[in-house]
């Protein structure tokens, strides 16, 4: 017991004598807090958008009308030539062009097929999406309520339209803060947990003062035990910290238990923890350790759904998700703090997580024990 | 009794690289014992593995009656260690890291001052500074006091001078000496030859296999040519003439001087060795006889092993 209580004071000592790795910790959540939530939005303010009108009838004017009256599109105005409307688009003047036919109107009240051409520039696939959503729906509403309107003419000719609407549940607003904000605590656990344990592990190895312990009576395991206690409370800490400043910047409470999630953050961060170790024991020197970090961490966060939601991925990404602790914990994290989700809806999460803890420890134990005997 | 036996090890490195072969030796409780050899020779390779860091591919060792293998986890308690690098924690204080070894190997620093009391008065006033901000003499002075503050049996000493001045080098051998009245038995390791000689006994290994294990001064007796020395002012065409000297001999610069050790009657060879460097134009100084010191004789031993 003495001995690890040592271990664990003299890394305290060291973390807090480290100016380098305290401000890591420190300043990395609050600048990835402030910064990241603000940049990585997908949220569309503004939509550009420009009209070749052949037909200038009065079904057209009333749709540009509604345009311009909603608050997302901009409108450039009204042109006849494609040829310039292209070239808008094309040096991102406009996101969307929208060209009514000749006789649009007519075609529109006799029944006949029309055609209504929206281009959108896909170089941003969100923008151009959802702004042909938001196109569609302007559309569509503008659609029944001409068909509302022109009842009495002929009803079996005038084209039926689909009124979609969409209402985004638990983020109403689609507010991507409220989706990086809880992502971005992810992303600090994680790196707490693997990153600067693997760094502290492999420097030890550098410096050479794990052959000195090695030489003396300590058991690996009391060993191990004193190396991740401070980690892992180092890990807790910063979880809390990133909690605190979610709430007082961006307002965001955690909707569910709050014990609960620092349980389960408590095991996702054994997970870390271990994979830090058993990296560290696999590397040389920090460089190393480094590079396998790295290399790890973007495969978890890509693959993790913080980005890309993990539905749309294709079937094999979801087979190499299976062994990626962090899309497990962000699944959490989004149910437990947006939905506010009890704990059976992440049970299964939570088994899956300790099981890895479980085998990632024991591996860690396993190959350190095999380099250092 | 022996503190520390080890018969016939052997260590293959990657299935090629014979680090270690049939490395046989016993040390005396109490004796003062030197490993002495080049970079390479296997050294550090012999301390990994009687330090319990290294398992060697065959051979017994035995520390203190216990087994090194089977019973590591005792001889950890029994022995302390010096690497041959400094591997205390630089960003802790002095005292800190004595405290903290101290509770590695569940030892008391107030039961134990006594065995480092002579060295930690020299590092008492700087306690509070960190390791990594000493001198490399102080540093080791740290680091001796953290492997013996468990009041070791045993302590191993991986090149304990390597990049230590000359003064700080002296005193860390006086240190040893006093160690060693305590009871400590002691096994060092150092490629300097003039500290072979403070040594009860030494070891002379090469290329992995032990050449020679004796006390200095029998080493120094049982040198087997004459030796002679004389200055020259450019050594290196004096060496390349010397490849062609009809004497059976064996020369190696030693600074501005050469060092030649005849096997020869010397009456009769003397004339003509100087017969010899005059018809290839060497200027020399005069050639003296000296007597061998520990380093020649460590050269003709090698050499003696390379020709069998």
């Amino acid at each position: 017991m003495r001995t690890i209580l040592i271990l664990i004071k003299k890394e305290f000592l060291q973390v807090f004598r480290n100016p380098l790795l305290l401000s890591i910790l420190i300043v990395a959540p609050m600048v990835q807090f402030m910064i990241f939530p603000f940049c990585a939005d997908y949220e569309i303010k503004v939509l550009d958008i420009v009209f070749i009108d052949h037909d200038h009838s009065s079904v057209t004017q009333d749709i540009i009308h509604n345009f311009n009256a909603s608050d997302i599109f901009v409108s450039h105005g009204v042109i006849d030539n494609k040829k310039e409307a292209n070239k808008m688009l094309k040096h991102d003047k406009v996101d969307i062009i929208i060209e009514f036919p000749n006789n649009f109107e007519q075609d529109l009240l006799s029944g006949e097929a029309t055609r209504l051409a929206i281009t959108a520039n896909a170089i941003n696939t969100t923008k151009a999406g959802i702004g042909v959503g938001y196109t569609q729906e302007i559309i569509g509403g503008y659609m029944q309520e001409f068909q509302e309107r022109h009842a009495h003419y002929d009803p079996d000719k005038i084209p039926a339209t689909l009124n979609l609407s969409y209402i985004y549940w638990y983020n109403e607003q689609m507010n991507y803060k409220n989706l990086i904000v809880p992502g971005i605590l992810v992303i600090l656990v994680t790196l707490i947990g693997c990153y600067v344990t693997a760094l502290n592990l492999v420097r030890e190895k550098e410096i050479g003062t794990i052959e000195q312990i090695n030489v003396t009576p300590i058991r690996r395991w009391q060993f191990l035990i004193g190396k991740m206690i401070p980690f892992w409370i180092l890990g807790m800490a910063e979880f809390i910290l990133g909690l605190v400043i979610m709430k007082i910047v961006f307002g965001i409470t955690v909707q569910g238990s709050i014990p609960m999630l620092l349980g389960i953050t408590a095991i996702y961060l054994f997970v870390m923890l271990g994979l830090g170790f058993f990296i560290s024991s696999v590397s040389e020197n920090q460089l190393q350790a480094m590079f396998i970090v790295l290399f790890l961490f973007i495969v978890f966060v890509l693959l993790s759904g913080l980005f890309t939601p993990t539905e749309g991925m294709p079937k094999w990404a979801h087979y190499i998700n299976y062994a990626n602790p962090m899309s497990f914990y962000m699944e959490v994290i989004k149910k437990v703090v947006l939905k506010g989700s009890a704990f059976i809806s992440v049970q299964r999460e939570t088994i899956i997580l300790t099981v890895m803890a479980v085998i990632v420890n024991t591996g860690a134990i396993l190959s350190y024990q095999e380099k250092s005997k | 009794m022996e503190a520390l036996s080890v018969h016939q090890v052997n260590k293959v490195y990657n299935k090629t690289v014979q680090a270690l072969q049939d490395i046989t030796f016993d040390i005396q409780e109490g004796e003062l014992f030197g490993l002495v050899g080049p970079d390479g020779a296997g050294k550090s390779t012999l301390f990994n593995i009687l330090t319990t860091l290294l398992l060697p591919d065959s051979g017994n060792i035995r520390i203190l009656g216990l087994d090194l293998i089977n019973d590591y986890k005792q001889v950890r308690q029994e022995i302390g260690y010096l690497p041959g690098t400094f591997s205390l924690y630089p960003d802790l204080s002095v005292k800190e890291n004595l405290d903290f070894f101290a509770v590695m190997y569940k030892s008391d620093i107030e039961q134990n001052m006594d065995i480092i009391r002579p060295i930690w008065k020299q590092i008492e006033p700087f306690s509070k500074r960190k390791a990594g901000k000493l001198s490399g003499g102080m540093k080791q002075k740290l680091a001796l006091c953290c492997a013996l503050i468990h009041r070791p049996k045993i302590l191993f000493l991986d090149e304990p001078t390597t990049g230590v001045d000359p003064v700080s080098r002296k005193e860390f051998w006086e240190i040893l000496q006093t160690i060693r009245t305590q009871g400590i038995t002691v096994l060092v390791s150092t490629p300097y030859m003039d500290e072979a000689t403070l040594c009860d006994r030494i070891a002379l290994i090469q290329n992995g296999k032990i050449l020679e294990i004796n006390t200095p001064a029998d080493i120094m007796k049982q040198f087997r040519g004459c030796l002679y020395t004389f200055r020259s002012e450019d050594i290196f065409s004096l060496l390349n003439a010397l490849k062609e000297c009809p004497l059976k001999c064996n020369y190696y610069p030693y600074g501005e001087y050469c060092h030649i050790a005849f096997y020869e009657d010397m009456e009769k060879a003397m004339p003509t060795f100087i017969q010899f460097l005059d018809e290839r134009k060497q200027e020399h100084g005069e050639i003296k006889p000296i007597q061998p010191s520990i380093e020649d004789c460590f050269i003709e031993i090698v050499k003696m092993n390379r020709h069998e």
